[in-house]
């Protein structure tokens, strides 16, 4: 978790960010977005937010199976708590991340021409 | 590399985990002690003990801990005078478990103490993994 976020503050100090960019993850799924401005250097800030997204879901799907083997007796209590704790900090990490676009977005859409 | 408190969080799971089996065995000492044998002379259950060990795990590069083994405890039974008993031999002797349910509570406190310190600790580096988080809010 804090791996991404480091990955990702040293992608957006090392670039500046293309509006192009940021406007496709928004609106589509974020894992299918053509990477944008500067994608030819390594993983885009894209690729970097499919990641991410991808990865939680993941973590979602993995903790609701984990749940359910818990309600059926084969996975121990600490193993339920444990899958669930890592689903709940890693959609934390991704709302934060959300917001903070949205919030730059708004910016950008604000500014005055 | 790996992140320290998801790896502090992962050797505190496998303290919980090795301290709920010293719980279980502990609990079947305490079940068990007036287990006898079955037929004249035979023995009695005998008390278990858990051997916790020390193993790297790889991935993270933390040191975990894990159970090596349950083993017996080797001391000598104690025998009682109970000629009704189907396990006294031909002096009316019975040996009963060599557990002492002493000893056994003062080891389900401490599994207890273990168990309740591994879970402040991952307590802690989940508000820390938190609070880093937090740094993005505002």
């Amino acid at each position: 978790m804090i791996d991404a976020l480091q990955s990702l503050s040293a992608l957006s100090t090392a670039r500046g960010l293309g509006v192009s960019a940021l406007d496709t993850t928004t609106s589509s799924d974020a894992a299918s977005a053509a990477g944008g401005a500067g994608a030819a250097t390594g993983t885009s800030f894209a690729d970097t937010l499919g990641n991410m997204a991808s990865g939680m879901v993941g973590d979602l799907r993995n903790a609701e199976k984990v749940s359910f083997q818990g309600l059926q007796g084969q996975a121990s209590t600490r193993q339920v708590v444990d899958a669930v704790m890592t689903a709940q900090q890693s959609l934390q990490t991704a709302l934060a991340i959300r917001d903070k676009i949205v919030s730059a977005y708004l910016d950008i859409s604000r500014m005055t021409i | 590399m790996s992140d320290p408190l998801q790896a502090a969080m992962k050797v505190a799971a496998s303290g919980l985990d090795a301290q709920s089996t010293r719980l279980r065995i502990v609990s079947e000492n305490m079940a068990n002690a007036q287990s006898t044998g079955a037929t004249p002379g035979s023995d009695p259950y005998r008390r278990k003990v858990v051997d916790f060990s020390s193993v790297l795990d790889r991935q993270t590069g933390a040191t975990e801990v894990s159970v090596e083994r349950i083993a017996t405890d080797p001391s000598d039974f104690t025998t009682v005078y109970d000629p009704s008993n189907p396990a006294a031999d031909a002096k009316g002797m019975v040996k009963m478990p060599n557990v002492n349910m002493i000893t056994e509570m003062a080891d389900m406190r401490e599994a207890n103490r273990s168990y309740e310190a591994n879970l402040q600790t991952i307590k802690q580096a989940r508000d820390l993994v938190s609070m880093t988080i937090d740094l993005l809010r505002s």
